[in-house]
């Protein structure tokens, strides 16, 4: 596949990367020298220097071969260009835009609309929404997934010391629940993740990511020793666009939101914005002010202001009051790598997450659904076993399955399973695979037919 | 200020008002009444108009805020003078009541000093029902088109610069505004006019009520109201007819013209509506007596509460006889009012829920000191200077009320004539309780403290401020 990549900030080139990974030809087009530099050196894809704007430039990349078209640059305006020159003038079969202003979201709706080729605009604001929505529910969550249209979860915890899962051996889980089926896809121990079998133990410390029937969530938060917030109220620190658009989001969902904020204009105009959200004039650390408004009895406390390291401190001063879950916006990769292991229940990374949804974009072919657990290391595909693939040529166990490659469930005809080494999976099954980042390009390989 | 050309607006105003005035003269003229009184009236607002007109002639026709105080002040008081000469000359009345009575009209008030209805001349009651109705015609063009330029009394949400329901730009050009919701109030008054005469009124008396319902004024040719007709279809028509004439005029040109949508999502006519439900159904209970028919007590209430709210003031039923709890549900609709842009009166009902939403803010300000809560209304933020701006305008209201109500006082009437007195002056009302009661009338009061209410009523009629103004020195200094 020819893949042209515009953009060479930090979703462009790990886009890039990963697609290069997958074993397609990347051409990435930047307009800054000193990066395209440092690019050349990390990555092994073919760059181009130049305003991936034009229509030269463009031809130079090879856009007229061009199978898939990613358009990622910081400006919105520029995204909308090659996307447009992309489709309309060059009909590359799929595109997709970085967008960050609704605005623009909306005209771009326009041209997906027309026939000819697949287009999708990418939204990292509201895709750092949806996902803090998604996590909402579940608290103490890292990160949560559903498969199956909701039927089965995935959802990543830290275990505390207290926990009654530290200590657990994974082939003592089924003795948990022996009812519906509750198993580990993956751990991530001493910074490292692994895909793990019976024989291993779960311990303090680790962030463990489960695969549950969504009924059995409250029996796992109870040993877990997770609690959900004595009120449903949420409070958002920051009026930004997310944070606004959270609030709207949760206030149209009849869930109470209370909005903290210490610049006095974006009060206002979130106030002039929401309806029955109190907004707060004030610091999101400020101890005194979290305290007389009631962040140790929150549901979630979601930091969503422009500093993320103030982000990381409002987490941890509402994390220790009391509040149930919180979330932390953190755009960093070194300091979301940090946060983790000091107690914010959940990183929220608006780039990270248009890195997983171009991915989503950029992979789709036999695979239905990816999920990124904790953005790159573990990978979730949800595919369909398509007759005479090598997923169904054999028992599990014997199908050759790479380590670091689980097949996690199965749905067939409307029944969930986990499957076992003995069983076999059958043409048509819906199958929920998880692979570490390195395992999943051979992933193509099983379900090819 | 541009003073000539203040007068020189004043001058046709007065030219108008003789060109109206030649009703009354043809309705005595038919009726074989004295034409004189009438005549007299049409030479002398002709004279002076003509004067004005032609002998002051404007060097330039550029007007600023400050003209708008001083022309639609004079408009008021201009009219009201010219008004006042056939209630003297056919007399019927003493200088001071006649006065009285023409400022009780054009403000659309409907106090009135005449004791019997019956012995005066009928071209005369014609020409008292019109000055009510031509004064509404006025209030419609000055809350529409000039209050919002003079942003007064948080009246500024009038512009259209706010969104929403309250933007008020029917149509682009204040002339076209202006003609556009006149035809709404001519049209209703028409429909109001065949209704009327449907339910068995004679023409006259028809359209007599029918312009003093639509002017919310409140004058009637019978002694005893709209009661006298004795019959429900009549008050169940005067009573829609008056609910009509107590909402905005743009929300009637709005559903005339099919955005029934917005209309219904309208935040003032909402509260409106809903405080004549709470009312009414509070008057029910309180008032009806076992063995009297639901139906009548509830039309007597909707009646009363309509009437007093809109600030017509017609009346039905003798509500002295009720017991205080009634009494303060009326003097409290009295103060209410109409809604804004429509011809009632009162502190009007868009003030009223701004000044409660803001105690809300205040109150939710104490519980949450660090929030920031702007009042809302329509989905737009409502800013501090227009609160301030009704804040200021309550606290006039009730401090010019008060003042009134000392004069009354000071004469030795008891509490609830003085207050209510006050309260249904400057409330532009007409009735009020106690000694000025639902069948009573002013003639009893004072000269003096019936030049106070006269004055009263003009304040109320033009949102205080705009006649407040005058007062001032600085309004004065060139």
């Amino acid at each position: 596949m020819q893949v042209i990549v515009v953009g060479g900030g930090l979703v462009g080139s790990t886009l890039a990367e990963k697609i290069a990974g997958d074993g397609h030809d990347v051409t990435l087009v930047e307009q800054n020298r000193k990066l395209i530099a440092d690019l050349n050196e990390r990555l092994d894809v073919q760059t181009i220097h130049g305003n991936g704007a034009t229509i030269p430039v463009l031809m130079q990349a090879g856009i007229e071969n061009a199978d898939l078209l990613l358009a990622t640059t910081n400006s919105d305006e520029a995204n909308m260009v090659v996307a447009l020159v992309g489709s309309v003038i060059f009909k590359v079969p799929r595109v997709a835009a970085r967008l960050r202003d609704p605005e623009h979201e909306g005209g771009f709706r326009r041209i997906v609309r027309e026939p000819g080729g697949e287009r999708v605009a990418i939204n990292p604001d509201l895709a750092a929404v949806d996902k803090i929505l998604s996590l909402m529910p579940v608290p103490g969550a890292v990160d949560v997934v559903s498969f199956f249209d909701g039927k089965l979860l995935v959802a990543g915890f830290h275990i505390k010391p207290a926990s009654e899962f530290a200590g657990l051996l994974l082939s003592h889980l089924r003795l948990l629940f022996p009812v519906s089926p509750v198993l580990v896809v993956a751990i991530r121990r001493d910074g490292r993740w692994r895909v793990p079998y019976g024989d291993d133990e779960i311990r303090a410390g680790d962030l463990v990511y489960f695969v549950m029937d969504p009924a059995e969530l409250d029996n796992i938060l109870v040993l877990l020793g997770l609690h959900r917030g004595a009120e449903r109220r949420v409070m958002v620190a920051g009026a930004t666009r997310i944070g606004v658009s959270l609030a709207r989001r949760l206030e149209e969902g009849g869930v109470p939101v209370t909005l903290i904020d210490q610049r006095r204009e974006a009060c206002d105009r979130a106030a002039a914005e929401l309806d029955d959200t109190l907004v707060l004039h004030g610091s999101p650390t400020d101890r005194e002010l979290l305290r007389e408004e009631g962040a140790d009895r929150v549901e979630g406390f979601v930091a969503c202001t422009d500093g993320h390291e103030e982000n990381v401190v409002a987490c941890l001063l509402a994390g220790r009051m009391g509040a149930a879950h919180t979330f932390a916006l953190v755009d960093n990769a070194a300091l979301s790598g940090l946060v983790g292991d000091l107690g914010v229940d959940a990183v929220i990374s608006p780039r990270l997450l248009s890195v997983s949804l171009a991915l989503q974009f950029a992979r789709k072919g036999r695979i239905r659904a990816v999920a990124a657990l904790l953005e790159d290391s573990v990978e979730v595909f949800e595919v369909e076993a398509a007759e005479g693939s090598r997923l169904v040529r054999s028992d599990l166990s014997k199908l050759g399955l790479p380590r670091g490659m689980l097949v996690v469930a199965v749905q067939r005809d409307d029944r969930i399973f986990i499957p076992g080494g003995e069983d076999r999976i059958e043409p048509g099954d819906q199958v929920i695979v998880a692979a570490t980042s390195e395992t999943a390009p051979r992933l193509d390989g099983f379900i090819g037919a | 200020m541009n003073r000539r050309f203040d007068f020189y607006i004043l001058g046709w105003l007065l030219l108008l008002d003789a060109a109206f005035l030649c009703l009354p003269l043809l309705a005595s003229v038919m009726y074989r009444e004295s034409p004189l009184p009438y005549l007299a009236a049409i030479g002398f607002a002709g004279v002076v108009g003509f004067a004005l007109v032609n002998f002051y002639p404007p060097v330039d026709r550029h007007i600023r805020p400050r003209d708008g105080f001083l022309v639609v002040s004079g408009a008021w008081m201009a009219v009201s003078l010219v008004g006042a000469v056939p209630y003297l000359l056919t007399g019927a009345l003493g200088p001071v009541d006649a006065l009285f009575e023409s400022i009780s009209g054009f403000t659309t008030t409907g106090s009135t000093v005449i004791v019997d209805t019956t012995i005066v001349p009928r071209a005369l009651l014609l020409w008292r029902a019109m000055t009510q109705w031509l004064g509404g015609m006025g209030i419609i063009l000055f809350t529409i088109a000039i209050l919002p330029l003079l942003g007064i009394g948080g009246m500024q949400l009038f512009k259209a610069e706010v969104p929403g329901p309250v933007a008020d730009k029917v149509r682009p050009r204040l002339a076209a505004t202006a003609r556009t919701l006149w035809f709404v109030y001519v049209g209703f008054t028409a429909a109001e006019w065949v209704a009327l005469r449907l339910a068995g009124l004679s023409g006259f008396d028809a359209l007599c009520h029918s312009f003093t319902t639509l002017a919310t004024g409140g004058f009637s040719t019978e002694n005893t109201s709209v009661g006298a007709f004795s019959s429900a279809t009549v008050e169940w028509i005067v009573i829609f007819f008056m609910l009509l004439a107590g909402i905005n005029f743009v929300l009637h040109y709005r559903l005339l013209t099919g955005h029934i949508k917005s209309v219904w999502r309208d935040n003032e006519l909402r509260y409106f509506l809903g405080v004549v439900v709470a009312a009414t159904a509070i008057l029910v209970v309180s008032v009806h007596e076992p063995g009297a028919r639901i139906a009548d007590s509830l039309r007597d209430s909707a009646f009363q509460t309509v009437s007093i709210l809109t600030t017509t003031g017609y009346v039905t039923t003798d509500f002295e006889g009720w017991a205080t709890l009634p009494l303060l549900v009326l003097l409290c609709l009295m103060v209410l009012g109409g809604m804004s842009g429509s011809t009632g009166g009162g502190v009007k009902s868009l003030r009223a829920l701004l000044a409660v939403r803001s105690l809300r803010t205040t109150l939710h300000r104490l519980i949450h000191p660090h929030a920031v809560r702007p009042v809302k209304y329509g989905g737009a933020v409502v800013s501090e200077s227009v609160l301030s701006g009704i804040w200021a305008f309550l606290t006039a209201y009730l401090l010019i009320g008060l003042i009134g109500a000392a004069v009354v006082a000071a004469y030795g009437y008891d509490l609830l004539t003085a207050i209510s007195a006050a309260m249904t002056a400057i409330g532009n009302v007409g009735p009020g309780l106690g000694e000025v009661g639902a069948y009573d009338n002013f003639a009893h009061f004072p000269g003096l403290a019936k030049v106070v209410l006269a004055a009263l009523m003009l304040f109320g009629r033009l949102e205080i401020f705009t006649l407040l103004a005058l007062f001032s020195r600085e309004f004065w200094r060139r």
